[in-house]
């Protein structure tokens, strides 16, 4: 008969190795979704619990996870699913947990300057302008925005993550600059 | 539209890219990435093993402690720490404050509104010791309603958080899962 401390060995050894394993499978992408978790949220605190909601997810299908060419692609749907799950409970519940800062932004707190303290302010201050701006914008249109043109997604990438038709991603993403520039003009900020 | 409105428009539309593209963002708590891998692995681990262990009951049972547990939910402050994946959550570190928001969405103003939050064993809310249940009346106005909590685990059990809002004949409750990692 095998010894049982043999088996516990044996267990413990599988989730080492299992942890080890999702973790070389995941780090590299862990930038890129946290910046897509803030996105999404838009909240550090949000993001934080978003991510760390996706990893408990993401560990559980390991097997799955191990066998598929792009891990980042297949994070970032499964980040997406479950923020659009979460936000269709709240939403439908009508109470949702938000952080504080729907107000100006956890970004804004440790923006790096510059030596010109004019041009600090300045900067500062257009930026707190934009994230006021962002705010009026529907959901849809904030995320596109940002995934497009602040990070850099192409609208394939968000057709593929969104689920949305790429016609449908296009015409938001014009409205939101159209409503942007329209809110930004109004306030001063583009002369 | 003539040529100086077309420069107009692609003098804004360049600086929106620019300001955009400068659009800063927070980094992750220091240490945030690697306490997340290993709450990863010993959350997801503890929630297959309760999946096996329901699966073991049945369906008819579980339906039945289902139903036990919706009764309860209006009338009891819950008296076991209760998981349940399926409504929103937080993990929260053992003995650290974290503040918790809640958002109350109402369509009209709302004056006199009872606000009551019933907290699971082993946690509580800042400058409240020893409570598990807390009420207050308060006034709402029309759209989002932001409500503060300062939560604090005591212990690694976790449970769930009932926020309810009462008000004349009405009542929602809102449910909120706390893990502790």
């Amino acid at each position: 008969m095998p010894c049982r401390c043999n088996a516990r060995l044996v267990r413990a050894m599988e989730k080492n190795l299992s942890s080890h394993v999702f973790d070389q499978l995941v780090r590299p992408h862990f930038d890129r979704l946290f910046r897509l978790a803030y996105h999404l949220t838009p909240s550090k605190p949000e993001a934080e619990d978003l991510f760390q909601e996706l990893l408990i997810k993401a560990f559980g299908k390991l097997d799955e996870l191990a066998d598929i060419e792009e891990p980042g692609a297949w994070l970032s749907r499964v980040m997406y699913n479950l923020f659009v799950d979460q936000h269709r409970r709240f939403a439908r519940q009508r109470m949702h947990i938000v952080a504080e800062s729907q107000l100006p932004g956890d970004g804004l707190e440790g923006l790096p300057g510059g030596d010109d303290p004019v041009a600090n302010n300045e900067r500062r201050q257009r930026l707190t302008r934009l994230d006021a701006a962002l705010q009026q914008l529907s959901e849809e249109q904030r995320i596109v925005v940002l995934l497009h043109d602040t990070e850099g997604y192409k609208i394939k990438e968000i057709q593929e993550l969104t689920g949305t038709p790429a016609g449908t991603v296009k015409s938001r993403l014009h409205r939101a600059r159209a409503r942007l520039r329209e809110i930004l003009v109004a306030d001063g900020t583009f002369s | 539209m003539n040529r100086t409105d077309d420069q107009a428009n692609l003098d804004e539309e360049r600086q929106l890219l620019d300001l955009l593209k400068d659009y800063p963002m927070p980094e992750a708590t220091a240490g945030f990435y690697d306490q997340a891998l290993v709450r990863a692995a010993r959350i997801s681990s503890r929630r297959q093993r309760n999946r096996w262990v329901m699966t073991g009951f049945g369906s008819a049972i579980a339906a039945g402690i289902v139903l036990a547990f919706v009764n309860g939910l209006f009338f009891n402050a819950p008296n076991v720490p209760q998981i349940d994946s399926d409504i929103p959550g937080v993990t929260m570190a053992l003995a650290e404050p974290q503040t918790v928001n809640l958002v109350f969405s109402s369509a009209e103003a709302l004056d006199a509104a009872t606000l009551t939050v019933l907290l699971p064993d082993g946690v509580e809310l800042a400058g409240f010791p020893g409570q598990r249940e807390i009420s207050w009346e308060t006034n709402l106005a029309a759209g989002k309603n932001l409500l503060p909590l300062k939560l604090i685990a005591l212990t690694p059990h976790g449970g769930e958080v009932l926020a309810r809002l009462q008000h004349n004949d009405r009542d929602r409750t809102f449910r909120l899962r706390i893990e502790v990692g």
